[in-house]
């Protein structure tokens, strides 16, 4: 196996599994109510046949990354699970760029970068 | 109904495709989105979205063990995962921009060609092509070890310019119908380049992993993210997987391949006649 593949390997295990236990953790905390949530379930049941559109306007939920601002709800605790799953291949990426570098391969690199700034480019979109 | 319900049977409605996704060889996106847009109450904007990050995480689970036995190449992967994860993007705003009555026939007619191309299932390629220029150029070649083959099988790829294309046109319908693109993956991978079938089938899920990270993004910053949809999704199908690869031994894939196919052609007529207002 190439170097660069057992470190993506490695750092995707580990990140993965994070991401899963923070997952399982903040839905529990949803669904036994330990926290208040930014929209009680019997709320957002009203709006969730609706487009999202409509469903923003209804509820003020946030878009972008206003979702940290509410990290103190049991709702939105379960985005900082879906954002590290989201940020996991940007992370596995950055971190093969210096070992293709390290093995001259430079326009495998190149691709890696380009890759990292195209998953950042849809992450702050 | 009381809104508890729904959540509870879609844990259960998850939890039985993730066995069944295991037993048909299927990526639990596409049948996801298909059977919860056409059973459940959900938008189908919320339901893309759960589907992409239901299809990102098994791909996710699943990479590290197949990059470590040899069986997913970022060699073969990260090339066209760059441009599937550009025509991704603009897929997912497609999708988000597109009136839903359009999109839910556009989902329908998606789906019906996905059951056709899974019941027609292809010859797979078995011969190792001689290396073209530009996948000679991008190093997309390599050797793997085949324990039931007991040996080392060299690869190279043919047809990258196509591939290229078929990849994004993948990308394009991953992000626009959030269905995840193993069902493309695999075939594109084999009959198109030539690598071998375990490449392909193992590369797919790492492509999947890269593709739909950056669709996801789109639709976790337009707000189309439920946690009461997606987290109850993404734990049942999980569990369900894991109950289905111990079920595989026992199971008989060529019915169970049957039923998958019988369910899409379902909730594809479902999402067609939705769509049409019927």
């Amino acid at each position: 196996m190439n170097d660069e593949q057992q470190v993506y390997a490695r750092w995707l295990a580990w990140g993965t599994h994070i991401a899963l236990a923070v997952l399982i953790a903040s839905f529990l905390a949803y669904a036994l109510a330990l926290r208040d949530p930014h929209l009680p379930p019997q709320e957002l049941a009203k709006l969730w046949a609706f487009p999202v559109d409509h469903y923003i306007a209804a509820s003020g939920a946030p878009t972008g990354w206003g979702w940290l601002q509410l990290l103190h709800k049991s709702d939105y605790l379960i985005f900082l699970a879906v954002a590290m799953l989201g940020l996991l291949t940007v992370l596995c990426y950055a971190r093969i760029i210096p070992v293709l570098l390290a093995q001259g391969e430079r326009w495998r690199a190149v691709i890696a970068v380009l890759q990292v700034l195209v998953l950042l480019g849809a992450a702050l979109y | 109904m009381d809104w508890w319900v729904w959540p509870i049977a879609l844990f259960a409605v998850t939890f039985a495709m993730g066995i069944v996704a295991v037993l048909a060889g299927v990526g639990g996106g596409v049948l996801f989105v298909p059977i919860v847009s056409a059973f459940f109450p959900f938008h189908l904007d919320f339901v893309r979205a759960a589907g992409l990050l239901l299809a990102l995480t098994g791909a996710l689970s699943a990479a590290p063990a197949l990059l470590r036995s040899g069986l997913a190449s970022l060699r073969l992967a990260m090339p066209l995962a760059l441009v599937g994860s550009i025509t991704s993007i603009v897929g997912a705003l497609v999708g988000l921009a597109l009136p839903t009555d359009a999109l839910q026939i556009a989902l329908g007619v998606a789906i019906l060609a996905i059951a056709l191309l899974m019941w027609r299932s292809p010859a797979q390629s078995s011969e190792a092509p001689p290396g073209d220029a530009l996948g000679t150029a991008l190093r997309m070649n390599g050797v793997y070890h085949d324990a039931a083959l007991g040996r080392d099988v060299e690869w190279r790829v043919r047809r990258t310019p196509a591939a290229f294309v078929a990849f994004a046109a993948i990308g394009l319908l991953a992000g626009m119908f959030g269905l995840g693109a193993g069902w493309a993956n695999v075939p594109a991978f084999n009959l198109l380049m030539g690598a071998p079938l375990k490449l392909a089938v193992g590369s797919s899920g790492l492509l999947l992993s890269v593709v739909d990270t950056s669709a996801a993004w789109i639709y976790l910053n337009r707000g189309a993210v439920l946690p009461i949809i997606v987290a109850p999704s993404i734990i049942g199908v999980m569990l369900g997987a894991k109950v289905g690869a111990r079920l595989l031994r026992k199971a008989r894939p060529e019915l169970v391949r049957r039923v998958v196919i019988a369910l899409l052609l379902i909730s594809g007529a479902r999402a067609l006649l939705k769509g049409l207002g019927i």
